[in-house]
C-alpha cells in the first residue's frame, strides 16, 4: 500500500482568496524520492505543510480532499501523531533550533523527549543518528555556534532521531555556501539509499535529477507532470513554469546527445555518453568598455578581535566591468564589502574612491555613492508599501521628491515590479521582497552596487533577472560588485574574477583563467563550474564556460 | 556564541546540590533577612551566603554584580540618611548634606538585605546549569510550556542582538545615519524596529513550526534525556532550611 495518499487536496490560506493546492492527486510507495519542482509560488512549500499536517491543523483556512499518511487520515489525527510518521526539514538552519537546548545532543534530544522514550532509548537513538550522520563532533557544542552547514545537520538529525517513515525537505539548502550544501546533500542521498522515504523541494536541479526517482512539476498549485526526471525535465516548454532545465540536459541539447528509443535528453552526467569529439568555439571577452568610478584598496587590513586578522593585507583596484568575488564562508568576502562601504573601518590600510580616501565619511555619507544590497532583504523593509520602501534610500541621501519618485519607478521597472507599487512588501514572495531590496538601492544612483548573494534563494526567472540588471547598471557606467556562490552564475555572467581564502586575495583576472587553476581553487575551496567539470572530465584541455561555446 | 546564562561549570560540593535545595536556600535567605530587622542576623546569612559562594568558586562572579548594585545601595543611603523622619542625631556629611544615624542604620540593613538577595540567588544562578534547574522545576509540575519560554530567551535574545546589528547595517547601507547625537539616534530608530520585530515575528512562527515537527504539543508522557542523581544530602538540606525559617518565623513572632 502507497505510504502517502493524496486525493484530490484543495487549500486555500486563511488571508487569501486563491487556492495555494489546487486539486492534486498522487501517491508516493514506500522508499520513494520525490523532487518536487516549479517557480517560487507554485504551492510546494504548502504541498509539504499539507503533507506533515502543518496544513490543516497548524494552518487553519478552506481544506478539502484527504491526505492519507501511512494509513493514517491527516484531518482526523492529532499532528503530533502525524509528525511521528513525518519529519520536515525547512530553509532557515537558525529558527530549526529549538533555542532551549545548549548542546547538540540535549538538542536532538528533544523531539524525542516529548514522544516520551524511555532514557536508555533515548541516549541510543542520539548516538546511532550522530553517528550516522557525521557529526559526532558537535555533541557538546551550542547549537547556535554551529555554521550553516552543520547547523542544518543537526536539524535534519534531530528529525531523523524520531525515526519517522518519511523525510520532506523545502530548499535544505538555499541558504547555505557550496560546502554546506554539499554535506546535506550527501546525508539526503545516504538516508535515501537506507530506504527512508524522501521528498525534497530543491532549486538546485542538477542534484534532484541525480537523486530523485520521480519529479513532480507544480506551478499555480496543480500538478503539471510527474513523472521520471528525463521525462520531465526534457520538456520543451519548462520556461514557462518558471525553471530551466538542469544543465546536463542544456548540455544534451546543444550536443543533440537523445535517447534512440524514448527522445529524452539525459539528467545526470552517468548518462551523458558522448560519442564524438567536441570542439570548442571559446567567446572572447566582451569588447565594449564601459568607463566607470574606480576604487583603490591599498594594504587593507581588519580584525574583529585583536590577533585574528580577518583581511590580511589586501592590495586591489576595482573598476571597470562587473566583478565577481568568490570564495568559502570565513574567507572575508562580507566584511571585504562591509569595509568598502565603511560599515566597518580598517585597522590599516586605505580605501580611496576615485582617488579620494573614504576614511573621513560615515557609511550615511557615503551611501549616494556606493550602494550595498544586503543578502536578507528583511533585514531593510519597514515601508507598508513597496513605492515607499524604495523611496527611502533616495530621499535619505538627499535626492527630490520629484527625482527619487522617477527613480524609483524606473528601478521597480527594472527588476519587474511596477505592477505592485502599491502592495505591502511583506506580502510579496520572498524572491519579490529581494527585488523589493535591490530596486531600493539602485534607485538611490550610487556609482557603485555591491551586491552580496543576489542569486541566493532565487528560481530560474529571478536570476535571469539579476543578470539582466548587473549588464544594465553596467551599460549606464557603474560599477558592479558581486559576492557569489554559485559557480554556474559567475560563469555565465562574469569576466573579472576574485577568488579570496582567508583574509586573502588568492587571485584576480579573467574568470577562465580563474576557473583554470585547480589549485587556486582547491586552496580556496571552491569547486569549477558544472559545464567547465564535464568537459574536464571528457578530457578536454579548454575550460568552457558557457553551453553557447560547445559545437 | 553568547548566551545569557550565568552559570559557571566547576567542580564544587555546591554544584552537586541539587537545584531545588538551591532554590529553597536562595528563598529562605532572601526571606529570614527580610523577616528579621536585627543588622547581626542579617549579617549572619549573607556571610553564610558568601561562604557558600567561595565554596562554589564563583565568589568572583557575583562581586560585579554587587559593585553594580551599590549605585542603587549609595542612593539609598544619602536619601534614607537624609530624609528618615526619626532623624535627630548626625553621623557625619557627605558635603554639606548631613546623613542622620537613624536612617543610615535603616539603609545599612536595606543594603545588608540586597547584598543579601543579590548573593543568595546567585549560589542558585552560578552554580545551576539552566536546564537542570528549568527541568527539575517541570517535573515537579511546572507548565513545559513556560518552562520552554524561560529557557529560550536566554539563547534567543543574543540572537536578537545580532540581528540588529545586521539590520542596522542595512539601514546605515542605505544613507541612515545612525551615528551622532540623541536625536539622530532617535530618528533612526523606527527603519530598525520595523524589520527586528518583523524578524523576529517570522522567526518566531518558523521556529513554532519546527517545535510542532518535534511534537511539543505531543499529549504523550514526557521523559527526560540527563537523570538527576537524586542528591544524598537533598533531603536534610531541605528540612534544615525549613526548619530554620520556621524558627525564624516564630522567634519573630514571639519576640
Amino acid at each position: 500500500m502507497s505510504i502517502i495518499r493524496v486525493n484530490q487536496l484543495k487549500y486555500k490560506y486563511p488571508d487569501s482568496d486563491a487556492l495555494a493546492i489546487d486539486d492534486l492527486s498522487f501517491t508516493v510507495e514506500k522508499g520513494e524520492f520525490i523532487g518536487i519542482t516549479g517557480m517560487n509560488t507554485a504551492g510546494k512549500s504548502t504541498l509539504c505543510y499539507a503533507l506533515c499536517g502543518l496544513v490543516p491543523h497548524f494552518f487553519k483556512g478552506g481544506y478539502g480532499g484527504t491526505v492519507t499518511i501511512d494509513g493514517m487520515d491527516v484531518l482526523t489525527h492529532e499532528l503530533s501523531e502525524i509528525t511521528s510518521k513525518v519529519g520536515l526539514v525547512f530553509e532557515n538552519p537558525f529558527s530549526q533550533m529549538t533555542g532551549a537546548k545548549f548542546t547538540v545532543y540535549d538538542e536532538i534530544a528533544f523531539g524525542l523527549e516529548n514522544m516520551g522514550l524511555p532514557r536508555e532509548e533515548i541516549h541510543k537513538r542520539i548516538s546511532d543518528t550522530m553517528k550516522m550522520l557525521g557529526i559526532e563532533k558537535l555533541k557538546d557544542e551550542n547549537p547556535f555556534s554551529l555554521s550553516g552547514g552543520q547547523m542544518q545537520r543537526v536539524a535534519i538529525a534531530s528529525v531523523i532521531a524520531m525515526k519517522p517513515a518519511i523525510l520532506i525537505l523545502d530548499e535544505p539548502t538555499s541558504q547555505l555556501d557550496p560546502e554546506g550544501t554539499e554535506e546535506v546533500f550527501r546525508i539526503v542521498d545516504m538516508l535515501s539509499k537506507r530506504g527512508m522515504t524522501v521528498i525534497m523541494i530543491e532549486q538546485k536541479l542538477e542534484r534532484l535529477a541525480e537523486y530523485a526517482n520521480r519529479i513532480i512539476l507544480m506551478h499555480e498549485g496543480k500538478i503539471i507532470h510527474d513523472g521520471l526526471p528525463a521525462e520531465v525535465f526534457s520538456r520543451e516548454n519548462l520556461f514557462e513554469y518558471g525553471i530551466q532545465p538542469p544543465l546536463y540536459v542544456k548540455i544534451a541539447k546543444a550536443l543533440n546527445i537523445q535517447d534512440a528509443q524514448t527522445g529524452l535528453y539525459p539528467v545526470k552526467l552517468q548518462d551523458m555518453h558522448v560519442d564524438r569529439k567536441l570542439s570548442f568555439s571559446i567567446q572572447a571577452a566582451r569588447s565594449i568598455n564601459y568607463k566607470t568610478v574606480k576604487i583603490d584598496v591599498h594594504n587593507l587590513h581588519f580584525s574583529y578581535n585583536e590577533g585574528i586578522d580577518i583581511i590580511k593585507g589586501m592590495n586591489v583596484t576595482l573598476e571597470g566591468e562587473p566583478i565577481a568575488i568568490i570564495g568559502q564562508n570565513g574567507a572575508g568576502k562580507s566584511t571585504f564589502v562591509k569595509l568598502l562601504k565603511k560599515l566597518l573601518n580598517p585597522n590599516a590600510g586605505e580605501i580611496l574612491l576615485d582617488g579620494h580616501t573614504i576614511s573621513k565619511r560615515t557609511a550615511a555619507k557615503l551611501a549616494g555613492r556606493i550602494g550595498l544590497v544586503s543578502q536578507n532583504p528583511n533585514d531593510q523593509i519597514f515601508k507598508n508599501n513597496v513605492l515607499d520602501e524604495v523611496l527611502f534610500g533616495p530621499l535619505t541621501i538627499g535626492q527630490s521628491k520629484e527625482v527619487a519618485t522617477t527613480n524609483a519607478l524606473a528601478m521597480l521597472e527594472l527588476v519587474g515590479l511596477s505592477e505592485k507599487t502599491d502592495e505591502n512588501p511583506y506580502d510579496l514572495s520572498l524572491a519579490e521582497r529581494k527585488m523589493v531590496a535591490i530596486a531600493s538601492i539602485l534607485a538611490m544612483d550610487t556609482d557603485v552596487v555591491i551586491f552580496d548573494e543576489p542569486t541566493m534563494g532565487q528560481d530560474y526567472l529571478g536570476k535571469l533577472k539579476v543578470k539582466e540588471i548587473i549588464h544594465s547598471l553596467y551599460e549606464q557606467g557603474k560599477l558592479v560588485i558581486c559576492i557569489l556562490h554559485d559557480m554556474d552564475f559567475v560563469a555565465e555572467v562574469f569576466d573579472r574574477t576574485i577568488i579570496f581564502s582567508n583574509g586573502n586575495i588568492l587571485f584576480d583576472g579573467p574568470t577562465r583563467v580563474a576557473f583554470s587553476n585547480k589549485a587556486i581553487l582547491h586552496q580556496a575551496r571552491v569547486e569549477q563550474p558544472h559545464l567547465t567539470k564535464f568537459v574536464g572530465k571528457l578530457g578536454y584541455e579548454e575550460i568552457i564556460l558557457d553551453v553557447n561555446e560547445l559545437k | 556564541m553568547k548566551t545569557m546564562t550565568l552559570y559557571r561549570e566547576k567542580d564544587s560540593p555546591i554544584h552537586r546540590i541539587d537545584p531545588l535545595t538551591k532554590l529553597l536556600f536562595a528563598i529562605v535567605a532572601v526571606s529570614t533577612s527580610y523577616i528579621v530587622s536585627n543588622h547581626v542576623f542579617v549579617l549572619c546569612v549573607l556571610t553564610v551566603t558568601f561562604l557558600i559562594l567561595i565554596a562554589g568558586k564563583v565568589i568572583k562572579y557575583i562581586l560585579p554584580v554587587i559593585a553594580l548594585s551599590f549605585l542603587l545601595i549609595a542612593s539609598i543611603i544619602i536619601v534614607q540618611g537624609f530624609f528618615h523622619p526619626d532623624r535627630a542625631t548626625v553621623l557625619f556629611e557627605i558635603g554639606s548634606i548631613p546623613i542622620y544615624k537613624e536612617g543610615f542604620s535603616i539603609a545599612l540593613l536595606v543594603t545588608l538585605r540586597v547584598v543579601t538577595m543579590i548573593s543568595a540567588f546567585g549560589v542558585l544562578i552560578l552554580t545551576t546549569k539552566p536546564d537542570d534547574l528549568v527541568e527539575t522545576l517541570v517535573e515537579k509540575g511546572l507548565s513545559p510550556r513556560f518552562a520552554y519560554v524561560l529557557l529560550s530567551v536566554l539563547q534567543i535574545i543574543p540572537q536578537m542582538v545580532a540581528l540588529t546589528g545586521k539590520i542596522t547595517d542595512a539601514q546605515r547601507a542605505r544613507g541612515l545615519e545612525t551615528e551622532g547625537g540623541l536625536f539622530v539616534r532617535f530618528k533612526s530608530f523606527i527603519p530598525l524596529l520595523g524589520p527586528v520585530v518583523l524578524n523576529s515575528l517570522n522567526e518566531t512562527r518558523e521556529r513554532s513550526i519546527a517545535l510542532e515537527i518535534r511534537g511539543f504539543n505531543s499529549k504523550s508522557r514526557r521523559t527526560y534525556l540527563h537523570e538527576r542523581e537524586p542528591y544524598k544530602f537533598g533531603l536534610p538540606l531541605k528540612i534544615i532550611l525549613v526548619l530554620f525559617l520556621v524558627t525564624v518565623i516564630v522567634w519573630r513572632v514571639v519576640s
